[in-house]
């Protein structure tokens, strides 16, 4: 079953940068798929138009039969708190609780003043502590977020999207900034945890190995179009060769 | 063609000369027109000395008790004053703030509204507000609030510009409204520096407040006016030393919290 | 799904078991006390100021009609009001100019590692809080009963208060100066003077200009206001239109101190740019 179906994706930033070119691919319910390419490809700008943190020119992004495109901004909400997001610089707020950062994934599905004043209810704040507890943080708690190590920030972050109970997870370049041993430790918390609870997942990463491990599928994007689309053995060196190589602009 | 090293500093020697001059310049002008000389300034501070150790010295401790109320309304003053203007401020704030403003034109009208109540002096502001609200503390309160806002909001929207967006785009991807991301994502950066310059203002509106008082905004430079005008010198050496104790003390506390705040 | 699940799970930390205890971060409580003591002490302030609330209704509508009479300015009297806003302006530099040049030498006694002695290094800094920490204008009332109304008293509150203020930042600036530069110095065997002609003044400069500037900008601010009560300049002017209820031209006076005070602020940053340039 398709959860995510895009068509004819282009986005066009305000500067001229044309970033996505007539993008389309579906997103089956339960993939693990990455997303490579080098830097400016246009990765970022693929997941964050499926959140519409960037406004797409033009196009059409179905996700669960709905249009998300042209939504309004109420139902953006719901759409929007099914999705967890979860970014290479982790972007918790660095001042509040670890606990309190997990709870922002709540505000979705709160009242919106109840939420703006951070009056979280009972059973949110136990779902909190489970999700922490799932990814080892219970002891770090009532730590600010910005005392924590960069895994255990990234850890925080996954389990904050968690709480959003989402049907999607987005993970832009989750494991940039983490060194190679901690990177392995995120990458296995989100596999397994997204292969538990049966959340479909799309993840950008420039690392093809890392890619190649993990993924159910990869997606390859060179200058904001699609070049590769199948499985990790498909992937055959000549075609890593040929999404890393830089393009003359014609 | 690019200019050697020897051109640039050659042209920044005559840039400093240049600034030199000019300053010495304008001062000779207003040295002859103020009628301004040495022996007149070392006559002067001779002047002052007498007065100070003679006229003024010691001060009247028993006069001090009388002082006490209008030292405290200038502490109140201050206060109310302080969170009046943050109050307004933290609002005005966001549609100062280029990166929160909910529209461009907006956000020059508030900046140039701060801009024009801080350039104000809070004396200019009593001056007209004596003449509507009589002499007093309303007036005293209402100037310093004025310029309170105009100092706060420029330095909250510089606050709020300064923030991560980060941690403020990632609360908005999980679907929070748009109060929910001011309330969860954006205040929680920025209260303790907020906090923190409203305690700054505090502590300059007690400076403001103590002169404040002198044309009619009272308090304790009122007090200490009236003491002058009539002639008790050595009660208003005794204000003086209260006034200097209250903006040491007040500098000290503030300090102290802001401190233990960032 | 994928079947070989490539998951070395002994990575994975399983999560203690032990409940922590369940309280709030320690700055967070901080801060929301100081938000609540805040607020209790503005209530109480309020209580204590005991201000008349119906004076404040009716002096907010008689306040609009004040402002009403005072518009449109009147321009009229431009040649009195520029020459007022000029007095102002030389009040600043005047007294800005004895505040530097006073400070300058008093500096070199006051940084710690130049001074003579500490003692005569803390005496000085102990004078110079207490002249700071006196406001501008209560200098000024002490200098008009102890040398007569007129320029002269706000120039001499303006140095005082500068020198106060300047002391401070330029002993700070010297005590800043690396002090294997003073000690390279003096092992050539410079004397004191030395040291500081040709070591000190060079490294401080900079920051010296910076800061006279920064304080004859406030200065100025204060040389605008000083003649409201007695010191001259463009304040004095506003007061005496204010008590005569010349109006209109009260509000040419209040457009004019504007537009000196936000001038200054402008050329004063431009001003501190060029000298970081130079
Ligand atoms: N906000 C923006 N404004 C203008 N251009 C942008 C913006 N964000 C990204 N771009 C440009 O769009 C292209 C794709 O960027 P991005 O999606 O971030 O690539 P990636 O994530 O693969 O590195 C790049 O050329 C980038 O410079
Ligand atoms: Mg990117």
């Amino acid at each position: 079953m398709e959860i995510l179906e895009i068509q004819n994706l282009t986005k066009i930033y305000k500067d001229g940068t044309t970033a996505l070119r007539d993008i389309s691919f579906n997103v089956k319910k339960g993939e693990f798929a990455i997303i490579i390419g080098s830097s400016g490809a246009g990765k970022s700008t693929i997941l964050r138009s499926i959140n519409r943190l960037v406004q797409p020119t033009s196009g059409s992004i179905l996700f669960q039969n709905k249009e998300i495109t042209t939504s309004s901004k109420g139902e953006l909400r719901k759409i929007r708190r099914e999705m967890g997001m979860i970014f290479q610089g982790f972007h918790l707020i660095k001042r509040v609780s670890v606990l309190k950062n997990v709870l922002h994934g709540r505000l979705g599905y709160m009242n919106s003043f109840k939420g703006a004043i951070g009056a979280f209810s009972k059973e949110d704040e136990e779902a909190a502590w489970s999700l922490l507890e799932r990814v080892g943080l219970t002891d770090q708690a009532y730590k600010r977020a910005g005392e924590l190590s960069g895994g255990q920030q990234q850890r925080v972050a996954i389990a904050r999207a968690l709480a959003q109970k989402p049907a999607l997870i987005l993970a832009d370049e989750p494991i940039a900034s983490l060194d190679p041993t901690t990177s392995e430790t995120i990458m296995n918390y989100l596999y397994q945890i997204c292969h538990e609870d049966g959340i479909t997942c799309i993840v950008n990463l420039h690392q093809v190995e890392v890619a190649k491990r993990y993924a159910t599928r990869i997606l390859g994007v060179q200058q904001g179009t699609i070049i590769f689309d199948g499985s990790a053995t498909e992937l055959s060196d000549s075609e890593i060769q040929h999404i890393y190589q830089k393009k003359l602009v014609v | 063609m690019k200019p050697s090293i020897n051109h640039i500093q050659k042209r920044k020697k005559i840039q400093t000369i240049l600034i030199i001059g000019l300053f010495a310049l304008f001062l000779s002008w207003s040295l002859i027109d103020t009628g301004f000389n040495v022996p007149k300034l070392l006559n002067g501070i001779g002047e002052t000395f007498r007065f100070i150790f003679i006229d003024m010295f010691p001060p009247n401790l028993s006069s001090l008790k009388g002082f006490m109320g209008p030292a405290l309304d200038t502490v109140y003053m201050s206060f109310v004053a302080m969170v009046i203007s943050a109050i307004s401020a933290f609002f005005l704030s966001f549609i100062a703030a280029y990166n929160l403003t909910p529209h461009p034109t907006l956000q020059y009208a508030v900046r140039g509204l701060a801009s024009f109540l801080q350039s104000i002096p809070a004396l200019v502001w009593v001056l007209v507000l004596v003449a509507a609200y009589g002499l007093g503390l309303i007036a005293g309160t209402i100037a310093l609030t004025l310029s309170g806002t105009g100092l706060l909001t420029r330095s909250f929207a510089e606050i709020l510009e300064e923030i991560d967006m980060g941690p403020v785009e990632a609360v908005q991807s999980t679907g929070a409204s748009w109060i929910q991301v001011i309330g969860q994502a954006v205040v929680p950066q920025v209260l303790p520096g907020m906090v923190g310059w409203s305690l700054y203002k505090f502590d300059l509106n007690i400076r403001e407040a103590a002169v404040i008082g002198m044309v009619g905004g009272g308090g304790i430079g009122f007090a200490m006016q009236r003491s002058l005008s009539l002639f008790q010198y050595k009660d208003a050496f005794m204000a003086i030393l209260l006034i200097f104790t209250l903006i040491i003390g007040i500098e000290y506390l503030t300090n102290k919290v802001r401190m233990r705040l960032l | 799904m994928k079947e070989n699940m490539p998951i070395n799970n002994n990575i994975i930390t399983s999560p203690s078991k032990t409940e922590p205890p369940r309280k709030k971060t320690k700055r967070d409580r901080f801060l929301t006390g100081i938000l609540i003591f805040g607020g209790l002490f503005f209530i109480f302030s309020l209580i204590q100021l005991n201000l008349d609330y119906s004076r404040l209704i009716s002096g907010t509508s008689k306040l609009f009609s004040f402002v009403g009479h005072m518009m449109p300015p009147d321009f009229s009297t431009w040649e009195k009001v520029i020459g007022a806003g000029l007095e102002s302006l030389q009040i600043a530099i005047v007294g800005t100019s004895i505040g530097v040049v006073l400070a300058l030498f008093l500096s070199f006694l006051a940084a710690e590692n130049l001074s003579p002695h500490r003692t005569i290094s803390w005496m000085i800094k102990g004078i110079a809080a207490f002249v700071r920490a006196i406001p501008a204008l209560i200098w000024v009332l002490i200098f008009i009963v102890a040398v007569g109304m007129g320029p002269f008293p706000g120039i001499l509150a303006l140095a005082f208060n500068s020198l106060g203020m300047l002391v401070k930042v330029f002993a700070q600036s010297i005590e800043e100066i690396d002090d294997g530069v003073l000690e390279a110095m003096r092992s050539t065997g410079a004397s004191w003077m030395q040291v500081i002609f040709q070591g000190v003044i060079p490294t401080v400069l900079t920051a010296y200009m910076s800061w006279s500037i920064f304080r004859l900008e406030i200065d100025f601010r204060y040389a605008t206001i000083l003649g409201m009560v007695g010191a001259g300049g463009i304040g004095w002017e506003l007061t005496s239109a204010m008590r005569m209820y010349r109006l209109e031209e009260a509000s040419f006076i209040i457009l004019v101190i504007f537009l000196m005070v936000f001038t200054v602020e402008v050329t004063g940053n431009q001003l501190k740019k060029m000298i970081q340039r130079i």
